[in-house]
């Protein structure tokens, strides 16, 4: 237990003294939100449910990102460095290290959503219900496992450069093919029927929906949970692969 | 006496390629073992391992009677890895801190900061910041954060200065006085020769040689006779004619000139001498010499160069 205690501590404080994750996790989507919302969409109609809307789209798009980013560079990275073979040798188990890496990390994604809702609500003074801001954060936070498993499934890659370079691009794709940059009605009709099929589309779908005051719809929740078995598929094959020398 | 570790004909493939093959040993309670051997020798995939870090492809490893797998073990093991190795984001002291919390009943930290030797300064630095000698003092200090039983160092001095180095030695040998098994692998022999109580002789994949750096001196060196001869004035010996009679001698393994003085390898001095009284040969200055490890060493693989050649 003291063991489990520790190993969050240390992978929250990893995070959070990483410059990328402020950067990327808290300023960039504050940003956005902040440039849409105030400089860019002025003067639709209905601009509180937009408001709500895009403040639900960047907090996803927030941890969406560090879920894959972090986890997988991070793992690329202490398997390069040596420092997963050292772990290996301590009595430390691997699943109290996978946990602990786990959780940790959701930590830190449920700090990301409060700090960016309260943005949201400084900037916009976006109103919604107690339950509808729970809801929403607990939403983002539960629904974000399918792209922690995709990020470990990055973190099977050899070198940091590749890992970081395919996940940035996975990130970035996901991002606007899924509607988290602008919404997914203003595409061609072909790139909608792609993006609706993406993870992070149904991601915020869910949220998206809360958000306009109703409950979220079965469908993503089930296409999430497809992904999420996918992706530890093929973590924990490609894992085992490796690990069989 | 208690036997901490056992190998039992062990040995590992990759990827058809014999890495180690059938190795048989037992580490003693208390002892300082050396694994020594040049680069690709198979040192480093033995103690990985007896580390658990590697499954031997047959035989069987037991660390302390059982699986290195097994948590029990890892309890009451310590090792410096050849890779330093060294988390991302995490201060010194909270890297000594985090390895602490793995075990049961750990070093304090002033100890480990201690066996260190890190300043309050350094202390406060992030651990990636550190350079590769402090890097290997964190890593001296978080393979004893456990306070283990069995020690392993895998060529713990490599890229090292000798001052660091001569440190390095000196602490171990205050564990191996604390009643620590150490074992090491180095594929410096003066290291091994001064350090261990015992040397296990790794060349391709085997145990070339097992024992007391003495023993394996006497086992593998051969002795020499030097003489200065003067040959210009006696035609019945030519130089040619020298080395033909010399290595016509049993046991003579090489003759040799240099720089002047004849130099004659053989396993046994005396009859070497005998030689010489009784082939006349105007000799003078007559030295022995017995070889180094370090020419050993060379010896023995050079020799099994010469024995690859003559399979190939």
């Amino acid at each position: 237990m003291k063991m489990l205690l520790m190993q969050c501590k240390v992978e929250m404080l990893r995070i959070i003294r990483n410059p990328y994750y402020v950067f990327w996790s808290l300023l960039m989507p504050i940003v956005f939100y902040f440039i849409f919302t105030k400089i860019v969409n002025t003067g639709i109609d209905n601009a509180e449910a937009w408001q709500a809307h895009y403040l639900m789209s960047m907090t996803t798009f927030s941890v969406m990102g560090s879920a894959i980013m972090t986890v997988g560079i991070r793992m690329v990275q202490e398997q390069s460095l040596g420092w997963a073979v050292y772990m290996r040798i301590t009595p430390l188990p691997g699943s109290v290290y996978f946990i602990s890496k786990m959780f940790g990390q959701t930590v830190m994604h449920a700090f990301s959503v409060i700090v960016i809702f309260i943005a949201g609500f400084l900037i916009n003074g976006v109103h919604m219900s107690i339950g509808q801001w729970v809801g929403s954060g607990l939403w983002i936070l539960v629904a974000s496992i399918p792209f922690l498993a995709l990020g470990t499934l990055f973190g099977t890659m050899k070198r940091v450069d590749t890992a970081s370079g395919v996940s940035n691009i996975a990130y970035m794709l996901m991002a606007v093919l899924g509607g988290m940059w602008m919404p997914i009605d203003s595409f061609p009709s072909v790139l909608q029927t792609i993006g609706k099929w993406l993870p992070s589309y149904n991601y915020g779908s869910g949220v998206w929906s809360i958000a306009a005051g109703k409950a979220p719809d079965l469908k993503p929740m089930l296409i999430l949970a497809g992904y999420l078995f996918l992706f530890m598929v093929l973590s924990i094959y490609i894992r085992k692969k490796q690990e069989a020398v | 006496m208690e036997n901490i570790a056992e190998l039992q004909h062990v040995s590992k493939l990759f990827g058809g390629k014999t890495a180690v093959d059938d190795v048989s040993f037992v580490i003693p309670k208390g002892s300082v073992t050396a694994v020594l051997g040049p680069n690709g020798a198979g040192k480093t995939t033995v103690l990985s391992m007896m580390l658990g870090l590697r499954e031997p492809s047959s035989g069987s490893v037991r660390i302390f009677g059982q699986s290195p797998k097994h948590v029990q073990v890892k309890r009451r093991i310590g090792a410096m890895l050849q890779e330093v190795s060294v988390i991302d984001g995490l201060k010194v002291h909270e890297v000594m801190s985090l390895i602490r919390s793995y075990y049961p009943s750990p070093l304090k930290l002033s100890e480990m900061v201690h066996l260190a030797g890190f300043t309050p300064e350094e202390l406060n630095k992030r651990a990636d910041k550190l350079s590769g000698g402090q890097k290997r003092r964190l890593g001296f200090a978080l393979a004893l954060a456990g306070d283990p039983d069995l020690l392993f160092f895998d060529e713990p001095t490599v890229g090292l200065d000798a001052p660091a180095r001569r440190a390095f030695w000196q602490q171990a040998d205050e564990l191996a006085d604390q009643g620590k098994t150490i074992l090491f692998s180095t594929h410096y022999l003066q290291e091994a020769e001064d350090t261990a109580h015992r040397i296990l002789l790794f060349n391709k994949g085997k145990i070339a040689a097992d024992g007391t750096p003495d023993e394996i001196v006497s086992r593998l060196t051969s002795k020499s006779v030097s003489f200065m001869a003067d040959l210009n004035g006696d035609e019945a010996y030519t130089a040619a004619e020298m080395v033909h009679r010399m290595r016509s001698i049993p046991g003579v393994s090489d003759c040799k000139e240099q720089e002047g003085r004849w130099v004659v390898t053989a396993d046994n001095t005396d009859t070497v001498l005998a030689a010489i009284f009784r082939y006349n040969i105007l000799a003078r200055d007559i030295r022995t010499g017995q070889g180094r490890l370090d020419d050993a060493f060379e010896l023995m693989l050079t020799h099994d160069d010469h024995e690859k050649e003559a399979v190939s």
